[in-house]
């Protein structure tokens, strides 16, 4: 009796591990497949096999030296680290200013920026252009940075954090004749840096991935991104696709990797993010 | 004004002051990028394009012209028909699949972290770029899952692949979508499952029930927050869907409806930059954006009207 139970929960259990196997290769495979052609002689990526037979760097190089990848990567690294770093510091100052403040209409207007969550970002994509146009911003990294950095989910990320900050230390703070910035850069950034870590990932990723508008903001190839780059490389080259899957690679791996070291924040994140609801 | 003099005086004018400093930067750009957009595209829409050269300088008023027009646009009538179609297989396949996998990590396991993280990690990747990967391995003749079927003996995909067909297009640029998004879902429904006590399972193994019997009676109604959250996101990514589009289809394969050609991924994501990238139709592009504002604003109404009242169990 004792011997079958623990028998039924040990199927049990292997099913289970099974199911979570299957269940990864299904999510991971495109990645795999990506990787295996990228690594895959020109001409031979439709030979079958799991693993490329004479595995080469060739289509890398070729992508980043010859089809310019290795400028879109910079532009994509220039793009999202600096929209991330002024999209997290806006950000922060806003929340600091909605948690410690006191000022006219404080909670009407932080309800009026939340709201705006609601617009689906599509409904931006015309009038922004338009803006950009006429401030004759095109075909910079402003164009492509500043309309975006007004991130209202960090701000309630944010705030949502600084209100569980003790009242008490900032009063201690300043008693012991501490001003705002000294406040803000001293005691409540460094006890909000796992926050703050989460939406600077989240606006990185954001900003790495930001295709439509990148698209439609640059005509000049020096200024393109990564994916933006792809999108004209698979227009004018199709049937390339050992360098296609190199190219995508380019684009997929740095994020995976930050993911992999920082996945905490991202998880917290989304977590954090949806009990607005 | 006289309650607002009062009230500036009773903040303080210094504390308003440095309250100003810290907002001015987030505020700013709130206001010219993500506020004033609203009332610009407003203005766009009441308008129409009269030159190709300098789109912005040479606008005519029209009125609701843009408006009426869009209503009797067939080509935009299909488009949120699409567009319906795309929420429909999204909302239930992406809570189907992040149920599926917050129920079976569930559980006591070696690998549990090495487990969540795959699971998760598709969800920060670019979708503009896995689909394009996705393009590869769905395509016609050599494309690896094409390869896998003709192994098993279906060979339906072998000359047009899975995004050349107008019957498969939208459900495989969709399950695209839904293997990248599970992760999040699933990290949703995890916090939400751990958060059910124990007491509450033991009770019903008093009782009686089965494991089906705790999953639909017990299980399932305790995580009807995070399925409604989950439904507003489908339908909010569906209202928003183009990137996969652009990678995979550019709305295509087209299908013949009533003599017409339509296409079968025409979401109206991909109608709007079709019509203001590529057409320069600006003002009739603008107009469609309000007519997704409306759709996204009746949704979150409808959201708080389920919402509320159940939201404290």
């Amino acid at each position: 009796m004792e011997a079958g139970e623990k028998s039924v929960r040990r199927v049990r259990t292997a099913l289970l591990y099974v199911a979570l196997t299957a269940a990864a290769v299904v999510v991971l495979f495109p990645f795999f497949w990506m990787m295996v052609t990228a690594f895959k002689q020109p001409g031979t990526e439709f030979d079958p096999g799991l693993i490329p037979e004479n595995p080469t760097w060739e289509n890398f190089r070729r992508v980043l030296s010859e089809f310019g990848f290795m400028r879109y990567f910079l532009n994509s690294v220039i793009v999202a680290v600096s929209a991330a770093f002024f999209a997290t510091l806006f950000a922060s100052m806003a929340a600091f200013a909605f948690s410690f403040k006191k000022f006219v209409l404080k909670e009407k207007i932080f309800l009026l920026i939340i709201a705006s969550m609601m617009v689906p970002g599509l409904m931006y994509v015309v009038p922004q252009f338009a803006i950009v146009k006429k401030l004759g911003w095109m075909d910079t990294y402003r164009a492509m940075v500043i309309p975006h950095l007004a991130n209202v989910f960090g701000l309630f990320l944010l705030r949502q954090y600084m209100d569980t900050i003790p009242r008490s230390l900032i009063d201690a703070a300043k008693i012991d004749g501490a001003n705002d910035f000294q406040v803000y850069g001293r005691i409540v950034m460094p006890l909000s840096l796992p926050i703050v870590a989460t939406l600077f990932l989240f606006a990185f990723q954001f900003h790495w991935s930001n295709f439509l508008w990148q698209l439609i903001v640059t005509n000049k190839s020096s200024l393109y991104t990564v994916p933006v780059g792809l999108a004209m490389f698979k227009q004018q080259h199709e049937q390339l696709y050992t360098l296609k899957m190199a190219a995508s690679a380019i684009s997929i791996i740095p994020i995976a990797v930050i993911f992999l070291f920082a996945q905490r924040y991202f998880i917290e994140g989304v977590t954090k993010g949806a009990v607005k609801g | 004004m006289a309650g607002l003099v009062r009230r500036l005086k009773q903040a303080g004018a210094k504390d308003n002051l440095t309250a100003f400093l810290f907002l001015s930067p987030f505020v700013i750009t709130f206001g010219i990028f993500l506020a004033y957009p609203l009332f610009y595209s407003l203005y766009l829409s009441l308008n129409r394009v009269t030159t190709l050269v300098n789109v912005f300088e040479n606008l005519t008023f029209v009125g609701l012209e843009n408006f009426t027009e869009l209503f009797s646009d067939g080509l935009f009538g299909w488009s949120l028909l699409m567009t319906l179609y795309y929420a429909g297989l999204m909302v239930p396949l992406g809570i189907a699949a992040s149920l599926l996998l917050a129920v079976l990590l569930n559980n006591k396991l070696k690998f549990h972290k090495l487990f969540r993280t795959s699971f998760f990690l598709p969800y920060v990747l670019d979708l503009f770029v896995v689909g394009i990967v996705w393009t590869f391995i769905y395509s016609p003749h050599f494309g690896v899952l094409t390869r896998i079927l003709e192994a098993v003996g279906i060979d339906y995909f072998s000359e047009q692949g899975f995004l050349g067909r107008p019957e498969t297009a939208m459900p495989a640029v969709v399950m695209v979508n839904v293997l990248k998004g599970a992760g999040f879902g699933m990290v949703l429904y995890l916090a939400a499952l751990q958060n059910i006590p124990d007491s509450v399972y033991e009770a019903a193994d008093v009782d009686g029930a089965s494991w089906w019997q705790k999953l639909t009676r017990i299980t399932i109604p305790l995580l009807r927050p995070v399925t409604l959250f989950m439904v507003i996101i489908g339908v909010v990514g569906a209202l928003n869907a183009f990137a996969e589009i652009y990678a995979m289809t550019s709305g295509g394969p087209s299908v013949n409806v009533g003599g017409k050609a339509y296409g079968s991924t025409w979401v109206t994501g991909y109608y709007l930059f079709d019509t203001f990238y590529v057409k320069l139709k600006l003002g009739y592009a603008a107009a469609m954006s309000y007519v997704l504002l409306g759709i996204a604003i009746a949704i979150s109404l409808v959201n708080l009207r389920i919402l509320r009242p159940k939201a404290d169990y």
